[in-house]
């Protein structure tokens, strides 16, 4: 199947959102990531924004949007809940944070976590079609789900560590790390998926991915940058802020207590370098995503594609 | 209950394609987009023993139309009478009918009535006017047959009775288009 734009760019960017919304959630049960709430739940609700006119694009009539639940038992009706429930909870979530209502925004967070979680597994399942056995397995929407775990994790702790939050920046960045494992889990998962698929093709084989037409693809976009990069990336910014990924103590912390100027810019200064890792991750893992995608609808083709 | 469907005696198919012909004549199908179409299958075998049929393909009206479960708006619907079709005026052409749809049968229409699905309607218009099917009218080799599985008289029936039957790939969407096929060997999926 050719590959469906507005549909790739509206899951790419959902579960960056979706991420986000469960970075805040985690926040709000530890009590932590406060300097940073505002802006990242501005970032989730733009994200779902652009992400949905994307995908509003893919439609051919747009002015009967109307009809659309015009089927609520089909998985579209039940994404665009999802979505709209993510984006109501994201909004009040913004406007609270801007003053201190400690309780709502816990409560609130935690629907965003929940929000979070159920947004691209919903998203995901509207591809499970038992005539594409390359999409039909539940490691597409776990794919997603992870990859969006990775994004919006990645993507939330470094505008932790950039906005000089030191004292959430070691707890941020080891979410940042968890974050990348998900997504590489599931996305091993899920090409897993593509070699054990019923009905095999050579049309979606994994011999396409390994070293077939998609084996550019699927080295260099899906497993360099999509794999390898951001995890050397988050570790050597996990390294460079002062923390192990073991969970050792983090010497962000110890040395912010110690309160020497000299040790806070260094924490400072390091935290910064941190954040500039994570971008380049954040970027490796876009690009990774995008790839990802891009493999997710060459290999989908269908059973018997007998006109068309 | 009546379940209209079509039944098609491969081994009487002689490939001219009138069916695909007509079919654009009849329901005004536009340029490069087909409701039906007919396959060569084949030849395979070894020479000099050498066989090949052809497959004429359309919409399967399967009785659990997987289209029709993943439309978000309805405008993708089954009619009691078994035939599956689009409501052009709610079709919001998101295509997801087209992913779903196992045999490549559904095309989203970028010409005549842009932007929505574009099908095989087993002619419902003529069939709610007491008539059959465009393509079993004009088929030459009368090999497409229309009428009611459930009728054990109909000529859907007799044909399925008396052949070989085959149909294409089933992925839980239960195609309901029977092919009758005793003269070479079925090269489908089922």
């Amino acid at each position: 199947m050719a590959v469906q734009w507005p549909l790739l760019i509206f899951s790419v960017l959902l579960g960056a959102s979706s991420g986000i919304l469960v970075f805040l959630g985690i926040g709000e049960i530890k009590g932590v990531f406060k300097k940073v709430r505002f802006p990242l739940a501005v970032c989730a609700l733009a994200l779902l924004a652009v992400g949905g006119c994307a995908s509003a694009l893919h439609l051919g009539h747009i002015d009967r949007a109307f009809y659309i639940l015009g089927n609520v038992n089909s998985a579209f009706s039940h994404e665009l809940f999802a979505v709209g429930f993510a984006a109501v909870v994201a909004l009040v979530y913004a406007v609270l944070s801007r003053k201190d209502y400690p309780g709502a925004l816990k409560v609130l967070g935690i629907l965003g976590l929940i929000a979070g979680i159920v947004l691209p597994l919903v998203a995901g399942f509207t591809y499970l079609m038992p005539a594409r056995p390359a999409w039909d397995s539940f490691t597409l929407p776990l794919m997603y789900l992870g990859t969006g775990l990775g994004l919006g994790f990645v993507l939330s702790a470094a505008l932790t560590c950039q906005m000089g939050d030191e004292d959430d920046a070691s707890f941020a960045l080891r979410l940042a790390l968890a974050g990348v494992v998900c997504s590489i889990v599931t996305t091993l998962a899920y090409v897993a998926w593509i070699a054990m698929a019923p009905h095999q093709a050579p049309s979606r084989s994994i011999g396409l991915l390994l070293s077939g037409g998609l084996a550019l693809e699927f080295w260099v976009g899906v497993v360099l940058l999509g794999i390898v990069a951001p995890a050397a990336l988050g570790v050597l910014a996990l390294r460079k802020a002062g923390s192990s990924p073991t969970g050792g103590a983090p010497a962000v912390a110890t040395a912010g207590a110690e309160g020497g100027s000299g040790a806070g810019a260094a924490v400072a200064a390091g935290t910064k370098t941190a954040a500039g890792y994570l971008w380049a991750s954040l970027a490796c893992l876009v690009v990774g995503n995008v790839v990802l995608r891009m493999i997710m609808y060459a290999v989908a083709t269908s059973v018997e594609s007998l006109i068309y | 209950m009546t379940r209209y469907t079509m039944a098609i005696d491969l081994d009487s198919c002689i490939g001219c394609h009138s069916c695909a012909v007509v079919c654009k004549q009849e329901n005004n199908v536009g340029l490069g987009t087909f409701y039906s179409k007919v396959l060569t299958i084949g030849p395979s075998g070894t020479y000099p023993d050498l066989e090949m049929y052809y497959l004429p393909v359309a919409c399967q009206h399967c009785d659990n139309p997987e289209c029709v479960n993943v439309c978000p708006t309805g405008a993708s619907y089954k009619r009691e009478d078994g035939i599956v079709l689009v409501d052009h005026a709610k079709c919001v052409g998101c295509q997801l009918c087209v992913m779903a749809c196992p045999y490549g049968v559904r095309t989203y229409d970028e010409a005549k009535d842009k932007g929505v699905i574009e099908k095989c309607t087993l002619c419902a218009h003529l069939v709610d006017d007491g008539k059959v099917p465009a393509c079993v009218r004009h088929c030459p080799g009368q090999a497409r047959l229309f009428g009611d599985a459930d009728d054990p008289d109909s000529d859907v029936s007799k044909m399925i009775a008396k052949k070989q039957t085959h149909k294409l790939t089933d992925v839980g969407n239960k195609p309901s288009v029977t092919f009758g096929l005793d003269k070479c060997e079925w090269k489908g999926g089922e």
